[in-house]
């Protein structure tokens, strides 16, 4: 094998053959597939709701919902805030931003299933319409990310903790962080279309 | 390692003022909601505050202003494709 081909096998094993770290395009490629996942449910959602019509979304608590979509700007901006501190190597900071995030993310679980038990008790359920059906589905998938972020930074803080993450080592905080703020995202596009664009 | 900050990180806003623009959309987003503007001013409204609000968030907390353009298009291809899917979702 030739030096040059030899030297472009070194760099892909190394992750970095197009100029580009393996792990975060493997991130980049997962959230392209989120969007078609989320698309699918959100077309699915404005096609019901625009031949149908959803006049259940009335009941919707806009001003609860307002409250918890503040709560998850506000994680993103920890999130972005803990990946800085580790890449300046304040490990203290970093911890506590994480911490912060775990506390915002279950807030804003608790407020959905505070919303979820709302809509339950005034009869709009998974199985009584269309309604409740793609309303469920929809936010019920966006909360189980929401969960499963809560996870992944629990277990980011447990290796920050251990001193297995600092500067040199930041980018597994920064592929967390990729899928924290996709969710963010995933929420807003949510929230205007299903709370505010009645 | 302290203080490391490279050229790009020093020439774009903190990442606190993103996050006050953020809440300041939102917060317009809710007034719009409690005033009751009507539709089609209301929707194209809302739209067009979700859709700096995305666009914020992507640029500055995911980095992608910064980052190789590649990931970019990873993320906006799909993006685009998607609105297609929806508009005519929307249009049948």
């Amino acid at each position: 094998m030739s030096q040059h081909a030899m030297q472009h096998v070194e760099d892909f094993r190394a992750g970095h053959a197009l100029g580009l770290d393996h792990r975060k395009l493997g991130m980049w490629m997962f959230i392209a597939s989120e969007v078609m996942f989320f698309g699918g449910l959100i077309a699915a959602y404005l096609h019901y709701k625009y031949r149908l019509g959803f006049p259940e979304a009335a009941e919707l608590n806009v001003v609860l919902v307002g409250i918890n979509t503040m709560v998850l700007l506000t994680s993103s901006y920890t999130v972005v805030s803990a990946l800085a501190a580790i890449r300046q190597g304040r490990q203290g900071r970093f911890i506590a931003w994480l911490l912060l995030t775990i506390l915002l993310g279950v807030a804003f679980l608790g407020g959905q299933i505070y919303e979820f038990a709302d809509l339950v008790r005034q009869g709009v359920t998974l199985t009584s319409g269309v309604f409740g059906s793609s309303f469920f589905t929809l936010t019920g998938f966006h909360g189980l990310h929401v969960a499963g972020g809560v996870l992944w930074a629990i277990v980011t803080l447990v290796r920050g903790l251990r001193g297995t993450l600092n500067a040199e080592h930041s980018m597994a905080v920064e592929i967390f962080g990729l899928y924290w703020h996709f969710v963010d995202i995933v929420w807003i596009v949510l929230f205007t279309q299903i709370y505010l664009i009645v | 390692m302290q203080g490391r900050a490279t050229q790009a990180e020093k020439g774009r806003p903190g990442y606190g003022v993103i996050f006050l623009g953020l809440v300041f959309l939102t917060a317009i987003e809710l007034g719009i909601s409690g005033v009751r503007i009507l539709p089609p001013l209301s929707t194209v409204l809302y739209l067009l505050f979700s859709g700096m609000k995305v666009a914020l968030v992507a640029a500055f907390y995911m980095h992608l202003r910064e980052d190789n353009r590649l990931y970019t298009a990873v993320f906006v291809l799909p993006v685009l494709l998607l609105l297609v899917f929806a508009l005519l979702t929307i249009a049948i």
